[in-house]
């Protein structure tokens, strides 16, 4: 198949596998990782470059070509520096531990573990723009940061099962070494996150 | 027809058996019971943990839960 065709095929898989892992991650997942096509990434890695225009724009407050490109440029190099990274932590830790796959399957189902990621940032951007914090202590703020709570910690429990699903049938380990490998990636996951708030990249993880 | 019907079963078959099942020792039929709700449409779930996590935090903390919202939203 040409490239043209390749990225044809792509789009539409990742547009199905996008409403899949909305209502039935668990199939969708050993779906899109037996495939493993890496073109589906083209269409991940164009709205994550969406997102860090749109985040490069709030974050500069001014419309300077150069620091909007900057700032951009930050931003998707941390981003991919981080998804490479955790890749290929998942990837030796999970080798370690007799895990069984491909390596294009774990970089296809960490891919689609940013969807909740992009939308959570993606949301919070615009947020940031509509209802700018900080909130206040009166009902209304308190009414607001329950909703913003709950959509928060709805998309990471969203995250973690699709995490979870990337090394089920990315690496075909059981729940108690994928729990070894979320355990031993919490240091690094930790130093990470640290480095990146001085780095003043993002505050939040972008994993 | 039939051969086709049978050879998209066997492809099911495969898909389903290639993995072996998930056991927690004895808490296995909990697990599974867990687990079946957040194969398809997990969203109920997911909220209703997420609701009950940040109505239990606003017990906790109070209106200091305005302060994590605050934060979080500059964390982009």
């Amino acid at each position: 198949m040409d490239i043209a065709g390749s990225l044809l095929t792509g789009g539409i898989a990742f547009v199905q596998n996008i409403v899949g892992i909305v209502f039935r991650p668990y199939e969708t997942y050993r779906r899109l990782v037996a495939r493993r096509s890496l073109w589906e990434l083209v269409y991940l890695g164009a709205f994550l470059a969406g997102y860090f225009a749109l985040a490069s724009v709030v974050k500069t407050s001014a419309f300077r070509p150069f620091l909007l490109t900057r700032q951009f440029v930050v931003l998707a190099a941390g981003a991919g520096a981080t998804y490479l990274g955790a890749v290929g932590m998942i990837w030796v830790i999970g080798k370690k531990l007799g895990g069984k796959g491909t390596l294009a399957g774990v970089m296809v189902g960490w891919g689609y573990t940013l969807v909740p990621t992009l939308v959570w940032f993606f949301a919070t951007s615009l947020l940031y723009v509509v209802l700018p914090p900080p909130r206040t202590t009166i009902a209304a703020g308190i009414v607001f940061s329950i909703v913003y709570l709950i959509f928060s910690a709805t998309l990471f429990w969203w995250k973690l099962i699709l995490a979870y699903l990337t090394l089920r049938f990315g690496l075909r380990l059981d729940l108690q070494r994928i729990a070894i490998v979320a355990l031993a990636a919490v240091p690094v996951v930790a130093v990470y996150s640290v480095g990146m708030y001085w780095l003043g990249i993002f505050r939040v993880p972008f994993l | 027809m039939r051969d086709a019907t049978y050879q998209k079963f066997l492809h099911r078959w495969e898909q389903v058996t290639d993995l072996p099942p998930q056991t927690v020792g004895p808490f296995t039929p909990y697990y599974k019971r867990a687990v079946k709700r957040l194969k398809v449409m997990p969203w109920p779930v997911l909220v209703g943990i997420s609701l009950i996590g940040a109505i239990g935090l606003y017990m906790v903390l109070g209106s200091t839960i305005t302060l994590i919202a605050s934060l979080l939203q500059r964390g982009f």
